[in-house]
């Protein structure tokens, strides 16, 4: 095991060691940094940009999701910038597509909400990009309504990468992104989809959803897929 | 191959080529080729081969010579006479009376370097102010041909670095002309490559950026189609200097009459014994393969850049790491533009000290701009850094077509900003345009008269980086979508000024919190608009509060 180091985050001097990203540390030390795109296990890819921080001596703000933490690092997690920042994505991600509460299976339940209040998001200064889109279900359990998916791309990796299907990926460019399955088919009809379910249990919101579900009580089950991740790292 | 060998072979073949009493160019580049330069070209060859003077006449198809604005271009050596708006019914008449009657043709002739009586304005401004070192043989040689690359001194930097010079001592060269990324972004080249050398690995790779995306930007693809040569040199002594074996060129799909003369360059560098598993003679391999884009802006980005060329979706990861540290399927790799590899081997040959000689302390050589809009003479140029704006637009362009006021200029594309007219004897080099919002960029340069409106000219550019946007990261993806609305809002009469504060709040998160350089730059040309031109934003604004009145 590599010697631990102390770096600088929000004026506490921590210790951590070689290879440990900052949200890690950050976690572990009950530094509270909202996420979005990371999921515990996933290989991080620093799209949402909530965990932004600020790292002295670098211009530019950098998500703690992928920064690893090095000597001398000295961090700062809440300055007035980056809270402003947080609840201006916050606001983007209710104005881009249609995210209504009330009628979501995911009510009480999810992700985007419990970022909302955290960050104080209570009406949206921008204008709505309405985009109607579509709804698929034409798979047996499953539904994925695109209309409130926020393009964390966490069913992505988790079917990539834990499933190892690749079901998912991702067509188009700017805010017309959409996932798709397979070559852009309907779910139904996916050749590589196992209905494993992962792609639900991991979804942040309420774009994807199993048929058993209804408003407001749906369940997600995160902590059995960490678990499982974890259990695999271990083993391997 | 030693130094001797290839400078006899160049010797063998300018001998060669002095059997031929006129060469006669004809530009075949993409600026051209619109005008119908491909049918004049055949037609000059078919008229030599009609007055049997395919001894005496070398018809050649070249790269562009600059004056894209009066194409179809035509050039005849040794008289270098250059006609202009060449056509295919009167081509014939530049073999007849010029070669056969040894009288230029004067109602067709741009200008010539015989004194007398046709010098025009055209060669005391358009060439005067400009310096070649990148398009130095652009319009010159054949593209398609490496014996004329070979013949104009190609390749011998190439033997200069294999054979007596380390790869440290190719970087220290490098460093001292203080040559800056001609992708747009100006990181020390030098500083590049010494990176990329000091990180140990099993495999490196060096890849050349032609991607070139920004709308009314020409520069790499002129390069490429004038002088392949040149670029795959600069990329195989990068290699050499930073232990690379494999190289990448990632050009866009949409250059197919630059993509066919590479290819060919290849393979003409690879029977020549320029690339391939022994390079000249030496142990040095190094091999280059083109990779070809699908129309994305955002793979000018280099993770994004990367991400294609493992063949993976296009977009962009945070950095660090960087490529430099980890590229191409994890490995230390150098990416550079194509102007960059471009300018490489003159530094080698004539020295770092030579490079700095032109241009300003933090900028030096040259740059190479797309000069595109309203002015007289639209076409490629080179100039030396820190020549003012208004040399370029007035000197080298020709003035303000119908001689209308200037307005602005707009450089860096998408990403970069609008220069009003207070500012037209500001240098051009890279500190004083991010001084005034903007950046150098690729170098594109639009020219922007009184009748345009900055507003709508604000949400092009925006139009177009909300279009390229890859959709991974929020701030960009929902950003310039809500900005563009706002604009559009703002440009059909219907903003209010509460408007305009959320477009500069949104315009501030965007630049900030975006993960790469194109959300970053992508609210630039609405700064700067915002900056040099908020009376145009206000007047349409007031427009919308005549007609809608307070209640109260």
């Amino acid at each position: 095991m590599k010697p631990p180091f102390p770096i600088e985050i929000d004026g506490k001097v921590i210790q951590v060691t070689e290879g440990q990203t900052v949200l890690e540390v950050c976690q572990a030390n009950g530094i509270d940094i909202p996420v979005m795109c990371h999921f515990e296990g996933l290989p991080d890819v620093g799209a949402c940009r909530l965990c932004l921080v600020e790292l002295k001596g670098v211009p530019k703000l950098l998500p703690a999701c992928t920064l690893r933490v090095a000597p001398n690092q000295v961090i700062n997690t809440q300055t007035e910038k980056i809270k402003k920042y947080r609840k201006m994505i916050v606001e983007a991600l209710f104005c881009e597509r249609d995210h209504v509460c009330a009628i979501c299976v995911a009510n009480g339940n999810c992700e985007l909400q419990d970022l909302a209040k955290k960050v104080g998001v209570d009406h949206m200064r921008f204008p709505d990009i309405l985009q109607p889109l579509e709804l698929d279900a034409s798979h047996p359990y499953f539904v994925i309504d695109h209309n409130r998916c926020i393009m964390c791309t966490r069913c992505v990796r988790v079917c990539a990468e834990v499933e190892g299907a690749h079901n998912f990926d991702i067509k188009n460019r700017s805010y017309k992104v959409r996932i798709i399955s397979d070559f852009n088919q309907p779910w139904g009809e996916s050749k590589t989809c196992t209905s494993c379910g992962k792609c639900v249990a991991v979804c942040p919101v309420g774009a994807l959803w199993s048929k058993s579900s209804y408003q407001g009580k749906i369940e997600k089950k995160k902590e059995a897929i960490c678990d499982l991740i974890r259990k695999r790292k271990v083993n391997v | 191959m030693s130094r001797e060998d290839l400078k006899q072979m160049a010797q063998r073949i300018q001998d060669d080529k002095k059997k031929y009493a006129y060469t006669i160019f004809a530009c075949n580049a993409s600026g051209c080729i619109p005008s119908g330069s491909e049918a004049v070209f055949e037609a000059l060859k078919n008229c030599v081969k009609d007055r049997k003077l395919e001894d005496q006449v070398r018809v050649v198809s070249c790269g562009c010579m600059g004056i894209c604005a009066q194409g179809p271009i035509v050039r005849v050596d040794p008289d270098q006479s250059i006609y202009q708006k060449v056509t295919v019914e009167n081509a014939h008449r530049i073999i007849d009376e010029h070669i056969i009657g040894k009288t230029p043709v004067k109602d067709m002739l741009l200008f010539s370097h015989e004194k007398e009586p046709l010098i025009n304005s055209f060669e005391e401004t358009f060439f005067k102010k400009q310096k070649r070192v990148v398009l130095r043989n652009c319009g010159r040689i054949d593209p398609q041909s490496i014996d004329d690359y070979i013949a104009e001194g190609g390749y011998q930097a190439l033997e200069k670095v294999l054979k007596r010079m380390g790869p440290e001592e190719v970087i220290a060269e490098v460093k001292h002309s203080r040559l800056r990324g001609r992708g747009g972004a100006g990181y020390p080249t030098g500083l590049k490559w010494e990176v990329v050398y000091k990180y140990v690995s099993d495999k490196k790779f060096v890849v050349c950026n032609a991607d070139e995306g920004d709308p009314g930007a020409f520069m790499d693809r002129s390069v490429i189609e004038g002088d392949p040569h040149r670029v795959l040199e600069g990329m195989i002594i990068a290699a050499y200097a930073v232990g690379a074996q494999k190289g990448y060129v990632y050009i866009r799909g949409e250059y197919a009459t630059a993509i066919k003369p590479l290819e060919t360059a290849i393979k003409q560098a690879k029977k020549n014994g320029f690339l391939g598993e022994t390079i000249m003679g030496t142990t040095f391999k190094f091999d280059i393969e083109i990779r070809i884009g699908a129309g994305a802006f955002v793979c000018g980005e280099q993770t994004a850049l990367i991400a294609s060329i493992e063949g993976r979706r296009g977009t962009p990861r945070p950095r660090p790491p960087y490529p430099a540290e980890k590229g191409l399927w994890g490995y230390p790799t150098l990416i550079n533009n194509v102007e960059t590899f471009a300018n490489i081997s003159a530094i080698i040959v004539h020295g770092g000290e030579w490079f700095c000689e032109t241009g300003t302390t933090k900028s030096t050589g040259t740059k190479v701009f797309s000069l595109a809009g309203k002015v007289k003479n639209t076409g490629l140029i080179e100039v030396p850094m820190g020549i003012s704006l208004r040399e370029i637009v007035y000197d080298i362009g020709g003035g303000i077509l119908d001689d209308r006021e200037f307005k602005a200029a707009q450089t860096g594309g998408p990403s970069g900003g609008c220069i009003s007219k207070e500012y037209l004897d500001r240098p051009v080099d890279y500190e004083s345009l991010v001084e005034l919002g903007s950046i150098m960029g690729s170098g594109g340069l639009i020219v922007m008269d009184d009748t345009s409106d900055m507003v709508d000219v604000a949400r092009f550019f925006m139009e177009f980086c909300m279009d390229e946007s890859c959709g991974k990261c929020v701030p960009c993806r929902v950003g310039t979508k809500q900005m563009f609305d706002l604009l559009n809002k703002i440009y059909i009469g219907r903003g209010t000024m509460a408007d305009l504060k959320v477009l500069e709040e949104l315009a501030i998160f965007v630049k900030e919190a975006s993960l790469c350089g194109l959300g970053m730059s992508a609210p630039n040309p609405l700064l700067s608009s915002l900056r040099f031109f908020k009376e145009d934003f206000l007047q349409h604004i007031q427009r919308n509060e005549k007609v809608v009145k307070p209640l109260i």
